[in-house]
């Protein structure tokens, strides 16, 4: 057990909570990306986690080009650069890659036995991690800290101060960090539900997930629309791969097989091809994971979500949000 | 005036197997044209080639003198020329609302004033549907889901209407209620090309109809005479 837990058994569950709720935001963004594209082609991408990858590999890039390299730049105009310029330069970096592996790769085969793209998709995958592991070679790479405090200019070699706490004085911890993922996550998902629910080409998504012949039948291009999915959840993972970088500040070539693996399984949770599935199955993952290494201990959590994936299959086949899919993508 | 819609020789399957041998029909603008032939015949084929969802592979379909075949005009873009459909089973978009369903027939268009009108006309058509509106497609009933089907498939206000099998498991009173509103939409000018099982109405409401077999059309006449030929009495009308 932690010392904390020891302390104020109560304060802790919140904190383990409340860390919960915050990765569980990244894994959701993740998951949506699984769940679109299987929502409108019934493929599981299994390359998508090493798409998000990519996209913390790109994100590194960004800061070595900016020339932020470390914590030292946290607050500075390069840091800020740096963070501006990367919130723009993944999403788009890994739209286009999704784009470009569906028209080159899945397209081709979108007649063929559901087995064959599938087994494409693990290929994919494998490809993603060589070209990660060329870019950044097999060892973890520091991501510089730039949402942490600054580090005073007289205090370089000193320890690295401790981030504030905003909730200062309720016995949880939540730094500015923190309040980084619930702005952007939050934001992010809550423009995507209206953009599928309300807007024309979001209208045909759904529709196409509901009857690609119908849609073809109503002038909608199939195609097209198939891309655009691709490209919304390529984003997605492109926006994940930011805050993630940001947050933990390690990122390697083989990260995006085991968040892959968590955020699917948040994706089949909730219930594959349902958007707010999506969302509460990556929030569920999260807060289980956090609560589970807290209390069992972190070598049980990967069993334990997957007990609790099972468990709740076996009750509810369809996922948490299956069963009444109205907003299934 | 040449014909709305000429087919000459159209072949068309799927994988190794041919199910359309060399098929020649013509619609002329403001006829209704009924396809009638057994359960495999290759009706339901032969429309969705004309669609574009089916890929031909010989002959032509020439619409609206544009050569859908020669110019491999792709599905999406058919219904852009006027040429919509209904399709068989309906193909209602069970998740999206009544009112969306509608307005997804209208994908094509950019007059929001002019769908929004379209619309009105299709409630005024099909009342239940404006009661019905906000509710999910898969919700309605059989027969709502036919008259959602071909009020979706006008909205794109399109000069020959495909219509699949309207009245495929529907209660008797409900398909004379659909062959009415198909009457009505010819009376205002629409082009049909009605596949139907139910033969006998088809014939009675259409002007010219054809009888296809095994992928080949074996009789084509005036409906009228259609309906008086021994022949067809015997396979196709039950007596
Ligand atoms: N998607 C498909 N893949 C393979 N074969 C098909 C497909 N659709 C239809 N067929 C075959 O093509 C032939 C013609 O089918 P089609 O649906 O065009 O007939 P139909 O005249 O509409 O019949 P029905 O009256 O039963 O609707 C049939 O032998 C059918 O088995
Ligand atoms: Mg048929």
């Amino acid at each position: 057990m932690t010392p904390l837990l020891a302390a104020d058994p109560a304060a802790a569950f919140g904190q383990f909570l409340l860390i919960g709720l915050v990765s569980g935001l990244l894994y959701a963004l993740i998951a949506l990306g699984y769940t679109m594209v299987y929502g409108i082609v019934e493929l599981i991408n299994f390359a998508h986690g090493d798409l998000f990858m990519l996209g913390c590999l790109l994100s590194l890039e960004v800061c070595l080009l900016v020339g932020a390299r470390t914590q030292a730049e946290a607050g500075t105009a390069a840091g800020v650069a740096a963070v501006a310029l990367m919130l723009v330069a993944a999403p788009v970096f890994c739209a286009a890659l999704n784009i470009a592996v569906d028209r080159a790769v899945y397209r081709p085969l979108r007649t063929a036995p559901k087995l064959a793209p599938l087994v494409s998709a693990i290929g994919v995958s494998f490809v993603f991690m060589g070209v990660g592991l060329f870019w950044k070679g097999a060892t973890d790479v520091t991501f510089p800290d730039l949402l942490g405090p600054p580090i005073p200019p007289d205090a370089v070699n000193a320890a690295p101060p401790v981030p504030a706490n905003l909730l200062e004085g309720t016995g949880l911890r939540f730094t500015f960090k923190d309040l980084m993922v619930v702005l952007v996550t939050i934001p992010t998902m809550a423009a995507l539900t209206v953009f599928v629910r309300y807007t024309t080409l979001g209208k045909a998504m759904r529709a196409t997930a509901q009857n690609p012949t119908a849609a073809q039948l109503m002038g909608i291009n199939v195609d097209r629309v198939i891309a655009a999915t691709f490209a919304i959840g390529g984003a997605l993972a492109g926006v994940g791969s930011v805050v993630y970088s940001l947050y933990f500040n390690t990122v390697n070539y083989q990260m995006g097989f085991q968040n892959g693996v968590y955020a699917f399984t948040a994706a089949v949770l909730g219930g594959i091809g349902n958007i707010p599935g999506a969302v509460l199955g990556g929030i569920v993952i999260g807060v289980v994971k956090t609560l589970g290494g807290a209390y069992i201990g972190s070598e049980w959590s990967e069993a334990l979500i997957f007990a609790i994936l099972v468990v709740i299959l076996i009750f509810r086949p369809n996922g948490l949000l299956g069963a009444r899919t109205r907003e299934k993508v | 005036m040449p014909p709305l819609l000429a087919v000459e020789k159209l072949e068309a399957g799927y994988g190794p197997i041919n199910v359309l041998h060399g098929i020649s029909l013509t619609v002329e603008p403001g006829e209704i044209v009924a396809m009638i032939g057994a359960n495999g015949a290759g009706k339901t084929t032969t429309l969705m080639c004309l669609s574009g969802v089916v890929k031909a592979r010989g002959g032509r379909v020439v619409f609206d003198g544009r050569d859908l075949t020669a110019e491999k005009v792709p599905a999406h873009q058919v219904v852009r020329l006027g040429l919509a459909q209904s399709p068989e089973g309906r193909k209602i978009f069970p998740r999206l609302t009544v009112l969306e369903n509608l307005q997804m027939g209208a994908f094509t268009r950019t007059d929001a004033d002019g769908v929004a009108a379209d619309v009105e006309k299709a409630f005024t058509m099909f009342p239940i549907l404006r009661e019905r509106q906000h509710q999910a497609g898969g919700l309605l009933s059989g027969g709502q889901q036919q008259m959602l089907a071909i009020a979706r498939a006008l909205m794109s206000r399109p000069k020959l209407l495909l219509l699949d099998e309207p009245s495929l498991g529907l209660a008797p009173q409900i398909v004379v209620q659909i062959f009415d509103v198909i009457r009505e939409l010819n009376r205002q000018g629409m082009s049909v090309l009605l596949v139907e099982q139910n033969a006998r109405m088809a014939l009675k409401v259409a002007h010219r109809g054809y009888v296809l077999e095994t992928g080949r059309v074996t009789f084509s006449d005036r409906a009228a005479a259609l309906l008086d030929d021994p022949r067809i009495r015997a396979a196709y009308l039950g007596e």
